[in-house]
Parts: structure tokens; C-alpha cells; sequence
């Protein structure tokens, strides 16, 4: 079922080149300088918004977290779809990880609105539609990731993972046409012509901050979960007082 | 006048000041969380090469 890299041509050379300690390690550094540079544009450089002030310093942290909540997402779903294409642990190991981290990413993006809707809109939590496909999103993926944890079986578990994988994306851009296609308290998307070009570059930079953390995360979930699946799915060699009983 | 000065206070002008507190909150709560959950990788991540 596994199947077999390539060893030649230059996948091969930018895999071996991207799997170098020293590469990966200057990857994380630079992740962390561009989010301390990101976090230090959004919060002293950008200028307070109009009407909410200060408080819509919140924004460079917000619509990242809640971006790559719906990035991991659309990962999920393309890996499911692939899976039951062509089963492959690898695909299997990326909708998981890719899961995972749309939940901690979409939870921690919803707090943080949530925390922004106090002083603008005056409750932390409004039954709206945008806010509630998110919650519904949320609970989903808490219940694809229990699901991952109550079948034994690998091939099983990958099968139907990926079937509520699928299921579970619808949401995806219902969540991103909510604010337009019902009356929505949450705004609907801006964009570079409707903010001022100082909050688009502090935006920009929080955008690219956030998705370097998110590459970051995948690969190591990635390779720990894949790690995990070959594990259970190799036979382990008989030890040798083992071979003696199966002798006798 | 009073009345009306009393009624505008109440208005407001329709902009939110000060609000610090809610920004330190909220990027407070998001470095942690990505902190913690960075912790949990690593952690997850050194026991899976131990298993090895």
C-alpha cells in the first residue's frame, strides 16, 4: 500500500535539499523573525482604524489564524478525495495533520474574535451565521479526530476518515460565503481597495508570518503522524526466542 | 442644553477608545496557544523518534 519515492531528478534534489537540518532549521528561525516582524508592524507601525481604534490591532492575528483554519481545511478535503482515489498512507497522514491544525487554528481564531466582538459589537459571541458554520466546523473536526482515535484498524480508520473528511469541507466555503449570502453581524471580506495601505502591508506580512508557522506545523504533524501509521502497519520482526517457540 | 449634552454623552460619537486590553488579550492568547501547541509537536515528535 505504501508507495515508493523517487529517488532521481530534481524532486529529488529539492526533497533532499529541504529535508537538510541546517535548511530546516533556518526555515524555523526565519518563520520566527518574520512573525516577531509581522507582530511588531501590526501592533506599532499600522495606524488605529477610523471607528474601532486600537482595538482593530486585533485583525493581524485574527484573519490569518482563521485563513489557514480554512487552508487546512481545503488540505483535508483535497487529501481525503485523493486517498479514496489511490489509498496512500502519505495522503492519509496529511488529512490528519491538516485537521489538526485547522482546529487549533480556527480555535484560537475564534477566541480571538470573539475577544475583538466585545468592544465592537458588545458580546463576545452572537449566533450569527458566519460564527456559527465556524462552530460547526469546530465540532466537526474535534469529532474526526476522535473518530481517528476509536478505529484500530489503519485501512478502516483511513477509509472512513476520509469519507467525514469530505463531509466535514462542505463548510469550508459555506463559512467563506456566509457574510454574503445571509445578513451577517460579521463584516464581509475587504480588500486592498477598501483599507488603507498601511493595514494591507501590516496584513500582508501577518498573512505570510502565519503561513510559514502553518508550513512549519504541517511537516512536523506530518511526519509524526506517517511515522505513526507505518509503524502500525509494518510486521514486526520475531524475536529470537520467539522464532524457537514458533520452531517448537 | 443640559438635557441634550446628557443625550449625546449617552450617544457616544461612534468611536471605540483606548481598547489596549482586548488587543494584549487577544495576541496574549494567540502566542500562547501556538506556544503550547509548537510544545506538543515537539514533545509528539521526540517520542516518535524514540519509538524508532
Amino acid at each position: 500500500m505504501l508507495q515508493k519515492s523517487r529517488n532521481s531528478g530534481p524532486v529529488a534534489a529539492v526533497r533532499a535539499f529541504a529535508g537538510h537540518p541546517l535548511v530546516q532549521r533556518a526555515f524555523v528561525v526565519g518563520t520566527v523573525a518574520v512573525f516577531v516582524y509581522a507582530a511588531w508592524v501590526g501592533l506599532t507601525q499600522a495606524p488605529p482604524d477610523r471607528e474601532m481604534g486600537d482595538v482593530q490591532r486585533i485583525m493581524y492575528a485574527h484573519v490569518p489564524m482563521v485563513q489557514m483554519m480554512l487552508l487546512a481545511g481545503t488540505i483535508t478535503f483535497v487529501c481525503s478525495v485523493l486517498y479514496l482515489f489511490r489509498a496512500s498512507w502519505k495522503t492519509d497522514a496529511l488529512a490528519e495533520a491538516s485537521a489538526e491544525l485547522a482546529l487549533v487554528f480556527g480555535a484560537i481564531g475564534t477566541t480571538l474574535g470573539a475577544i475583538w466582538g466585545r468592544p465592537t459589537w458588545g458580546v463576545y459571541w452572537a449566533w450569527d451565521p458566519r460564527l456559527t458554520t465556524v462552530a460547526i466546523l469546530l465540532v466537526a473536526l474535534a469529532g474526526y479526530l476522535a473518530l481517528r482515535r476509536f478505529v484500530d484498524d489503519p485501512e478502516r480508520r483511513a477509509v472512513w476518515a476520509s469519507v467525514t473528511g469530505i463531509v466535514i469541507a462542505v463548510d469550508v466555503p459555506v463559512i467563506y460565503f456566509s457574510v454574503k449570502w445571509w445578513k451577517s453581524l460579521h463584516q464581509v471580506q475587504s480588500n486592498p481597495r477598501t483599507v488603507d495601505p498601511d493595514m494591507v502591508h501590516a496584513l500582508r506580512w501577518n498573512i505570510l508570518a502565519f503561513f510559514l508557522l502553518f508550513i512549519v506545523f504541517l511537516v512536523v504533524r506530518y511526519r509524526i503522524a506517517l511515522a505513526a501509521r507505518i509503524r502500525e502497519v509494518t510486521v514486526p520482526e520475531i524475536e529470537p526466542r520467539g522464532r524457537e517457540a514458533v520452531a517448537s | 442644553m443640559n438635557t441634550l449634552r446628557t443625550v449625546l454623552a449617552a450617544v457616544g460619537e461612534g468611536r471605540i477608545h483606548g481598547g489596549w486590553e482586548y488587543v494584549k488579550a487577544a495576541y496574549a492568547i494567540c502566542w500562547t496557544g501556538l506556544s503550547l501547541y509548537a510544545l506538543s509537536l515537539w514533545i509528539r515528535s521526540r517520542r516518535s523518534e524514540g519509538v524508532k
